[in-house]
């Protein structure tokens, strides 16, 4: 029995049983964002991997292939950004200058909050990057010096929070224009903003999906490059 | 199926090849990201091929990342005396950006409307 537990075979199951769950219970709720799958999910597989006293470091080891995935899907990005990019043939300045100056807006007011509580340097390389697509995410922390756990924490929490907040905010600020919010989704809340997004209308989505893709792109290609600039600021 | 996926990794391997070859600060997968999107606008034969397996990874694309993201619960001892830090950057960074990025584009969209 105990040797069956440390098998690939026991954290894959555990990890797509549990996700299944959370995905079926999140359907129920008609996508509600605080129940989203990932954080149903921790759940069932926290509590039996702390029973069981399996170390996370053991269960990562398990779910390898799962990882491994995440660099395929980063490129797979290519296909969504090809599909949508004619939405945007005639308002591609602004939605450029948005791009640039919303990737630098979100990441910049997260870090210099987290900067002015003195949080260590594996913390801010963490924050860098939060609303950012998680496999770019993950690929850049490299480069900031950030924490993956963390980061993908991070980052999933920020979708959740960008598609629960998103649109009251639009609301107050009376927008209905749907290339806006399916923009400022796509750009704050990556994935699950995006999902949010396509609730609103099909071209609410197209946008938000063109935001995911080129927010992940720009920061990629930008903070490696900015972040010695950055963390000199930072004092770190 | 199958060729999508051979697709992705050949433009993973080509992404990562050219970021070390160059010395370039940036993601190998992200490099490919983008030769792959200059491969669909020039030639239909990766757009006929690529669509099922790019959209199943995209799909499900949290459950890919997920055992990573366990471990802000599992290790949260490690990360928990800078629970002030993180819930204000997270919490009210998305707040103040939310409305911010909103607001800018569209102002942008008006004038170019």
């Amino acid at each position: 029995m105990s040797a069956l537990v440390e098998t690939p075979l026991f954290g894959l199951l555990l990890t797509l049983g549990s996700y299944r769950l959370g995905q079926w219970l999140y359907g129920r709720s008609n996508s509600f964002p605080l129940l989203h799958p990932f954080l149903l999910a921790m759940i069932p597989v926290a509590a039996i991997l702390l029973w069981l006293d399996i170390p996370y470091e053991r269960y990562r080891q398990q779910t390898l292939v799962l990882e491994f995935l995440l660099g395929p899907a980063t490129v797979a990005l290519a296909w969504p950004l090809y599909r949508q990019l004619h939405t945007i043939r005639r308002v591609w300045q602004p939605v450029l200058i948005t791009t640039l100056a919303g990737a630098g807006l979100a990441s910049g007011i997260s870090l210099a909050l987290a900067a002015w509580l003195d949080a260590p340097a594996l913390v801010l390389g963490s924050v860098a990057p939060k609303s950012i697509t998680t496999p770019i995410a993950l690929e850049v922390i490299p480069f900031t010096g950030g924490d993956a756990p963390l980061t993908a924490g991070l980052v999933a929490i920020t979708g959740i929070l960008g598609a629960l907040l998103g649109p009251p905010v639009f609301r107050l600020m009376g927008i209905t224009d749907d290339r806006v919010r399916g923009f400022t989704l796509g750009l704050i809340g990556h994935g699950i903003g995006t999902a949010r997004a396509f609730e609103y209308s099909e071209r609410a989505g197209a946008f938000a999906s063109l935001a995911l893709g080129l927010t992940g792109a720009v920061t990629a290609a930008l903070l490696p490059w900015l972040w010695p600039a950055i963390s000199g600021w930072l004092q770190l | 199926m199958l060729d999508g996926l051979l697709i992705l990794l050949v433009f993973q391997l080509a992404g990562e090849a050219l970021v070390r070859w160059l010395g370039l600060p940036l993601p190998g997968p992200v490099a490919g990201m983008l030769l792959l999107l200059v491969a669909l606008l020039g030639h239909s034969f990766f757009s006929d091929r690529v669509a099922p397996a790019a959209n199943i990874l995209i799909r499900h694309l949290t459950l890919l990342f997920f055992p990573i993201g366990v471990g802000i619960v599992l290790q949260w001892d490690q990360y928990a005396p800078h629970a002030d830090a993180l819930v204000l950057a997270i919490g009210a960074g998305t707040l103040l950006a939310l409305p911010l990025v909103a607001g800018l584009l569209r102002l942008m969209l008006g004038k170019n409307a």
